[in-house]
């Protein structure tokens, strides 16, 4: 029976001859290749053992001449062994003995009595194979043990039922800043995060016999979160029941995953949900992109206008315009094209302000990227502004009014050229603090102007009218009626003031005329009634006494003094008509 | 007894009025003043006894209506002195001048009229003596 062709190097320790021979008639009868040395005492055999050489298997005798307790014998062989088998030779009255050997390390225990060659041989090579075994699987055990130590990923044992830390790595001690000590002193539920507490606990449960992955969060010591992927496998830890976890800090991952989410949502913003046309044309019009914010702003599909040539939807008579600054992109990176309109779904036309960049060195864009702003009510509202600026200028001249126009926080006022062709102020004597206008104010009016327009700031009212005198550059007073409006901002604070400063001199004065006037009459209506009631009261007085009282006394008389009467009420009325005309002249 | 005393600065209306009064039977013999301080000399020296009815133009010269009215309420025999205001023409600044003064009892744009005898006749005031 041969177990191997290989030469099989055995030391044999026996310092009994005969026993000694007849092991080398047993190998020799079992194997080929057989290279015996032999050690007398253990010194020899330690020496030989610490020499440079080799062995397969040591075959060890207890009744050696130098040691006495055959326990420590076995010891000391097994730690000079270096790995190598040994099998105890022993007497039958060792045999119980020979059984405690194999737990101090020894292969196998043969009894000398019952000692044959197969026997031996057999024993060997159990021997032999069962160390290299053994060897392998100490080996692997070596390499895992510094896998998990020495991991990158952080790594824990947990027991399977307490979930209760039993070992760490370097890496999970980093990671979470636990030092080892406290690892084990905790379980891995203190590390969850309250929020995602029964989730974890239910995949546990699931898998409790078995293997599983799932993304959690987890507490570190300093009490910062981090997104984790854990890996989880059951295991036998030195007899016990437990599992082996692998951890992945997904943390920084998953903020740049939501980096590039927030960054492409930003983008589609920007882009696709804008109210800004985007296209990418060539040279020729013809498109590759075009955003989807063409249904809103001109009602048409961005697939379907993507079907026609860019230059199909301008105006024919904006054509000219947008083909020529197109084609200074040849020597310009960018350009804006001045505004020009694009045809709607409906056949209506909005203007568009659009600003084109050359980006055909970039790869994925290779064309011309064209943005277009609606600017059609910005256009309107220009145009009505023009038109209400031009109507503003024309009332400006139309009106004989000073046009002024009080810029409040800056103490400015400006004026039309009112100021120099109503009141005779030229350009360089107009200054425009408003302390220049107060200053021309009549200085009876100045106080009354003053407290009017504190009121107004007050009373926050809009519209101003007051009458006030204002001087001249040739130092005469004009009646002035100023009508303004006052400007606030959002908070209701005054702003500004616009106002109309109308002449009034001539109807003052035609006023004042007329009051004159007025006055006079209404002195002689007054005196005059009077006057003329005097003598006609007399005469209705003696005509009421001679029709009641038909026999009174003195008729002659009384009629006599109706004459003077009536004639004295004639002499009055001629004056008065002499008066009136009086007035009339005067005033020619 | 009621005496009228007429104050007025033109002679033929104190004659009229004169004789319209004794006509209506208001009184036999009016009194004529034409120069208010006349009738104010004459009143100071009347009979507390009596009642005065004047009738009295506002504007005259030296001393008008209104002053002498002014002179009358320093007297004692206010009490018994009653007026008629007449004038040729009446104006809103008299009526509201007149308020002022308690003497006043009426107001008469001339000419007197017989109406106006017989409605002070049956005034309140003067009744008891035309019974």
């Amino acid at each position: 029976m041969n177990y191997s062709s290989d030469e099989l190097k055995i030391l044999v320790v026996e310092d009994h001859i005969g026993d000694y021979i007849l092991i080398e008639d047993y190998l020799t009868e079992e194997h080929v290749q057989i290279n015996l040395t032999r050690a007398l005492t253990f010194k020899e055999a330690k020496e030989k053992l610490k020499s440079a050489e080799t062995y397969n298997c040591i075959l060890l005798d207890l009744s050696l001449p130098d040691v006495d307790s055959n326990e420590e014998l076995v010891r000391k062989m097994v730690a000079l062994s270096n790995n190598t088998p040994i099998i105890v030779l022993t007497g039958f009255a060792n045999k119980e003995f020979g059984v405690k050997t194999l737990s101090l390390g020894i292969s196998d225990y043969l009894l000398k009595d019952e000692l044959n060659a197969a026997q031996l041989a057999k024993s060997i090579y159990y021997s032999i194979e069962r160390k290299n075994i053994d060897l392998k699987l100490s080996e692997s055990e070596r390499k895992y043990k510094t896998l998990f130590d020495f991991s990158p990923y952080p790594m824990w044992v947990l027991d399977k039922h307490s979930l209760d830390f039993l070992k760490v790595n370097e890496a999970a001690v980093k990671l979470y800043g636990y030092s080892t000590e406290e690892f084990l002193n905790m379980s891995v539920r203190d590390l969850w995060v309250d929020e995602l507490k029964e989730e974890i606990q239910h995949t546990w449960k699931e898998n409790y016999h078995g293997k599983f992955n799932t993304t959690v969060k987890h507490l570190k010591k300093n009490g910062s979160i981090i997104h984790v992927e854990i890996l989880s496998n059951p295991i036998d830890f030195d007899g016990r029941e437990a599992r082996v976890t692998q951890i992945t800090d997904i943390t920084s991952q998953l903020q740049a995953e939501q980096a590039l989410k927030s960054s492409e949502k930003r983008f589609k913003a920007l882009v696709q949900d804008a109210s800004d046309l985007v296209m990418i044309f060539d040279f020729e019009g013809n498109m590759s992109y075009v955003s989807p914010s063409s249904n809103q702003m001109i009602g048409i599909l961005d697939s379907e206008m993507l079907q026609k040539n860019f230059f199909y939807y301008i105006h024919e008579d904006d054509v000219q315009t947008v083909r020529e600054h197109l084609l200074m992109l040849h020597d310009l990176k960018r350009i804006q094209i001045p505004s020009y309109r694009i045809k709607t779904s409906t056949g209506k036309w909005r203007y568009v302000e659009t600003i084109i960049t050359n980006l055909f060195e970039e790869e994925y864009v290779n064309g011309i990227v064209a943005n277009c702003r609606d600017i059609t009510d910005f256009i309107k509202q220009e145009k009505k502004l023009i038109s209400s600026l031009k109507r503003y200028d024309t009332v400006a001249k139309a009106t004989s009014d000073t046009i002024t126009d009080f810029d409040i926080l800056n103490d400015k006022i400006f004026y039309n050229e009112g100021m120099q062709s109503v009141f005779g102020y030229t350009k360089e004597q107009i200054n425009n603090t408003s302390a220049w206008w107060n200053d021309k104010i009549h200085p009876e009016d100045r106080f009354r102007v003053k407290a009017t327009s504190k009121e107004i700031k007050i009373s926050k009212s809009k519209n101003i009218q007051i009458e006030y005198r204002f001087r001249c550059a040739d130092g005469s007073y004009k009646y002035i009626l100023d009508r303004s409006y006052l400007v606030t901002d959002i908070d209701g604070n005054p702003v500004r003031i616009i106002g109309a400063m109308q002449d009034i001199t001539d109807i003052q004065n035609y006023i004042q005329t007329i009051e004159d006037h007025n006055s006079r009459l209404k002195d002689i209506a007054w005196t005059q009634s009077h006057v003329v009631r005097a003598p006609l009261a007399r005469i209705m007085g003696i005509i009421n006494l001679l029709q009641k009282f038909p026999d009174i006394s003195e008729q002659d008389q009384l009629l006599e003094h109706i004459i003077s009467s009536a004639i004295e009420l004639d002499d009055i009325i001629r004056n008065i008509t002499i008066k009136t005309e009086n007035v009339s002249s005067i005033e020619k | 007894m009621l005496e009228v005393l007429i104050i007025d600065d033109d002679d033929i209306v104190t004659l009229v009025q004169g004789k319209l009064l004794q006509n209506c039977n208001v009184c036999k013999n009016p009194l004529k003043f034409k120069r208010a301080v006349d009738a104010l000399e004459y009143l100071y020296l009347a009979s507390p006894d009596n009642d005065y009815l004047l009738l009295l133009d506002i504007n005259m010269p030296l001393m008008n209506g209104w002053q002498f009215l002014e002179e009358i309420e320093k007297m004692t025999i206010k009490e018994q002195v009653f007026v008629y205001m007449v004038t040729s023409s009446i104006d809103f600044n008299d009526k509201e001048k007149a308020k002022k003064y308690s003497r006043i009892v009426n107001f008469i744009e001339k000419p007197i009229t017989v109406k106006n005898c017989e409605q002070l006749k049956e005034h309140q005031l003067f009744k008891s003596h035309f019974e």
